[in-house]
């Protein structure tokens, strides 16, 4: 810190850090400024080095030279944005903040480097820098993204959780956002199978795992595969974040699969970020009444392929399916008159007033049979809406 | 010369007596009011000197001071003025105190000399003990309740001194014809399908149970809950007084036959301030919302949109059934003893019809859950969805039950309820709710189950067995409790959607 503060008492010193960081630290604390996207740090890094560039940084050397990539990179509020810069950068300890990254084991890759993942190298706007814990290696070999909306219904939680186990058990490579809702379905079920390595693109630094509801499963994925993040340790879950995350998701897939979404949501930002790669995506059809099936049913109309399980996915990939199996259902049969309730379920959500509508029975009745069902793992229930629960053994 | 009239003044829901002192003295004429007058009260100068001189009664030129006794009370309000008008005559010798021996004054003037009605009519006059007491004729109607004086009433004071002089008989002034009847209460036939809903608000009704609807926008939740107070029982007698003496202190119109029988419901607006709904305010102390509601429902219709302060002040009296306002100059208690019924939006979005639909951020759904605390959310003991009523049942089910057919049973149930040693079922606690309430083993087993997977709480579990307890109660049958209506008591006390965690991994 204080070699730090000298920097800025005596600017003419330039650079007075010791020298023997590599390029991935100055890198990184540049990736640390305000708004600091991918395009900005892109276009910083083709005009010097990554050292240079945070000199120019620290000592306001970019107002002058910047070249015309990096003007537009800026915006209009340049100005602004680089006053803003130099405060923090003025204030960032690099050499603290690159051991802190060493010290936490945290895989860090920038262009060019040996480490960058492949998938990368070729994308229209790749990441300059990515930051990696678990083994980045695993990302080689079949992936595919399976991705949809936070706010599912079990229908697409049980889908999702189950395509994640049979892709994983296939050996494909489960890439995902680690959110809430179909993202951590996906990659609950492809730890559950044990097969292929999970790969999770998540928006913020990778020592505040967010939601914090999946941070065991997050710790789950970075023990099993691998976590990747364009942002260092540190950085909070920003909005902005999380569309540049999709891309990330896209560039990593060889196909998407989107299981739920609705209309408008992250899910179809990912989706026309794998069109734009050439990526092929494919979608769970649900039914056109669901507001959860509404942008997955819009992709199916335009004539995308249609996911009924993971051999519609690996048929697409080109390997082999192995044949349709069906699970096996380990859960006791309900008796005849708490069948009739259960008969009464579709795939679809239902309150108590539907349920008396179907069945006919009076609600001291119907409730007693359905906590039953809940009891034998047949149907789930969330506030006051019951769902029919697809996977077998919960 | 002195003299005194008996009058009174309203303090939070109660009045007082108040006795009026006036002294006319030569010295520079003037007109002062000592003895703790507000604003209001102080005004009461040029109101008495106007309606004296409207009257065509002399203004004593003199000096004149008036006394409010006692003097530490804080008096607010006009219903002084006639009292002091009526005192100024007497000192100045153009009355003789023998004519209004025995009586009491209650009543505001107009500049013209009319006597006009004033707040809290009843509360006043029950405050008096002389055995005559003079009203306005807009507050006869509610002066009579009280039913321990002899009620007169004059048009004009230019009248009430004729008459106090003898020269003319006390006028028969009949209260000013009844407004139209209120509309009868909207009945629960037109409720279409809903049959959760329908069975919360008799439950509500049936056990005083405090009642959650979550919904979306249109789904009825306003419609349900104004079909709550014609399932109440009609008020007893003890408590129509209190519920009247609080609406009267209010300034809420009474009903035609002045007695608050009917429950009331009062629908406070969510930008609502503490003081309108809990009571309070400068000067006399003014009931709030939740005391006019007394015996009646309280609704709160877009419960999340209150100030989360304003919320939680209606914990103590959810709990208690009285407010207790207080102030640094005063302390005032008032029933508060209702139905909470509270309304809200399942999320901020508005768009969650139902699992799937939601596009709140988890942030966002994060600070909406924080808007009702824990404790207050605990307050309820019936929370349900509620949909948009199924369009085919909206358009053909057959009329469900009529209020009347369903306020028949909650009768019936209130009156087990009185058999306990309470008014509804809700306020049983701690032993006597165990005692009322047994659990037949099968019931015992389904909780102990329910306990275990954490999807009751101790807390939970006694407002289970509360409801549960109301909901035999209207099937006629007696403890021990059942494991159906234990079960159905458990899904009427869902956890509200915004709480219920979307699926993690």
């Amino acid at each position: 810190m204080s070699s730090d503060r000298e920097a800025v008492a005596e600017p003419a010193s330039g650079g007075s850090a010791p020298t023997a960081l590599p390029d991935e630290a100055w890198v990184t604390a540049l990736a640390t400024l305000d708004q600091m996207g991918s395009a900005r740090l892109g276009a910083l890094l083709a005009e010097s080095t990554p050292e240079t560039a945070w000199d120019r940084v620290v000592h306001g050397g970019l107002r002058a030279s910047a070249g015309p990539a990096l003007h537009r990179a800026l915006g209009p509020q340049r100005e602004a944005v680089l006053r803003r810069w130099r405060e923090q950068a003025q204030r960032t300890d690099v050499t603290a903040l690159w051991r802190r990254h060493v010290d936490r084991r945290v895989g860090v890759a920038i262009a060019g480097s040996a480490a960058y993942p492949a998938a990368f190298a070729g994308d229209p706007e790749p990441p300059a820098i990515v930051f990696s814990v678990g083994d980045p290696d695993v990302i080689a070999g079949p992936r595919v993204a399976v991705v949809g909306t936070r706010d599912c219904t079990r229908y697409g939680y049980d889908l999702a959780h189950r395509l994640g186990a049979e892709l994983a058990d296939a050996g494909v490579r489960i890439v995902s956002g680690l959110a809430l809702g179909i993202d951590g379905a996906a990659h609950a079920g492809a730890l559950e199978a044990g097969g292929a390595p999970p790969i999770a693109v998540v928006g913020c630094g990778l020592d505040r795992p967010y939601p914090a509801r999946n941070a065991a499963l997050w710790r789950r994925v970075a023990r099993a595969g691998v976590v990747l993040s364009e942002y260092p340790l540190g950085s909070p879950p920003l909005a902005w974040h999380f569309p540049s995350r999709n891309r990330l998701i896209a560039a990593l897939a060889d196909l998407v699969v989107v299981v739920e979404s609705q209309e408008v949501g992250g899910s179809m930002l990912t989706v026309d970020c794998a069109i734009t790669r050439g990526v092929d995506v494919m979608a769970v059809p649900g039914p056109v009444t669901a507001p959860a099936s509404a942008g997955t049913n819009r992709l199916l109309s335009e004539g995308r392929g249609v996911v009924r399980d993971a051999v519609d996915v690996l048929v697409a990939l080109g390997l082999s399916g192995g044949g349709r199996r069906s699970p096996q259902d380990r859960r006791p049969p309900p008796d005849p008159g708490d069948g009739r309730v259960l008969d009464a379920f579709d795939w679809q959500p239902a309150t108590l007033d539907h349920l008396v509508l179907r069945t006919g029975l009076a609600l001291l009745d119907l409730t007693v049979a359905l906590d039953r069902l809940v009891e034998g793992g047949w149907i789930e229930q969330r506030g006051g809406w019951f769902e029919r629960v697809a996977r077998p053994g919960g | 010369m002195l003299a005194t009239v008996p009058s009174a003044s309203l303090f939070g829901v109660e009045g007082h007596a108040v006795t009026v002192e006036v002294h006319v003295s030569n010295g520079l004429p003037g007109f002062t009011i000592v003895g703790s007058p507000d604003a209001v009260c102080r005004e009461a100068r040029d109101r008495v000197r106007a309606a004296l001189l409207s009257s065509r009664l002399t203004w004593p030129r003199r000096r004149i001071t008036v006394n409010l006794a006692p003097s530490e009370l804080r008096k607010g309000g006009a219903a002084l003025d006639l009292a002091m008008a009526l005192a100024v005559l007497v000192a100045d010798e153009q009355l003789d105190a023998a004519a209004i021996r025995s009586m009491a004054f209650v009543g505001e003037l107009g500049l013209d000399g009319t006597l006009r009605p004033v707040v809290g009519a009843l509360p006043l006059v029950d405050a008096l003990t002389e055995p005559t007491v003079v009203v306005p004729p807009g507050s006869l109607v509610e002066a009579r309740l009280v039913g321990r004086h002899h009620v007169r009433t004059a048009e004009t004071l230019a009248q009430l001194v004729a008459v106090l002089r003898g020269d003319e008989p006390w006028p028969d002034i009949y209260p000013d014809p009844a407004p139209p009847d209120l509309p009868p209460p909207i009945d629960l036939s037109d409720v279409h399908g809903q049959p959760l809903a329908r069975q919360a608000l008799e439950v509500a009704a049936a056990g005083g149970h405090h009642l959650l609807l979550i919904g979306p926008p249109g789904a009825g939740k306003t419609m349900l809950a104004q079909r709550l107070p014609g399932l109440l029982p009609p008020l007893d007698d003890e408590l129509a007084l209190q519920t009247t003496r609080v609406h009267s202190a209010g300034g809420v119109r009474l009903p035609p036959g002045g007695l608050v029988r009917r429950a009331p419901f009062r629908a406070p607006h969510h930008g609502a301030s503490s003081v309108a709904l809990i009571g309070g305010g400068a000067g006399h102390l003014r009931p709030g919302e939740i005391s006019l509601a007394n015996g009646g429902v309280l609704f709160l219709d877009e419960m999340g949109e209150f100030a989360v302060d304003v919320l939680d002040s209606l914990r103590t009296p959810l709990e208690e059934g009285v407010v207790r306002v207080s102030r640094a100059s005063a302390r005032v208690e008032f029933p508060a003893r209702f139905v909470l019924v509270g309304a809200m939006n399942p999320c901020p979005c508005g768009e969650a019809l139902r699992p799937g639909s939601c596009r709140c951020s988890d942030a966002a759904l994060l600070r909406y859950s924080r808007r009702l605390s824990g404790p207050l959310l605990d307050r309820f003991d019936l929370r349900i969805e509620v949909l948009p009523a199924d369009p085919h049942e909206l358009l053909h089910a057959p009329p469900g039950e009529s209020s009347a057919a369903v306020a028949e049973r909650i009768a019936d149930v209130r009156r087990r309820a009185l058999e306990r040693g309470v008014a509804a079922n809700a306020l049983l606690h701690g032993r006597h709710l165990e005692d009322a309430a047994p659990l037949s083993g099968e019931a015992a087993t389904f909780l102990e189950h329910a306990l275990r997977r954490g999807v009751l709480s101790a807390r939970g579990l006694r407002r289970v067995r509360c409801v549960a307890l109301t909901l035999q109660d209207l099937q006629g049958l007696d403890p021990p409790l059942g494991v159906r209506a234990v079960s159905l008591a458990m899904h009427l006390r869902v956890e509200p959607r915004f709480l219920s965690r979307r699926l993690a991994g």
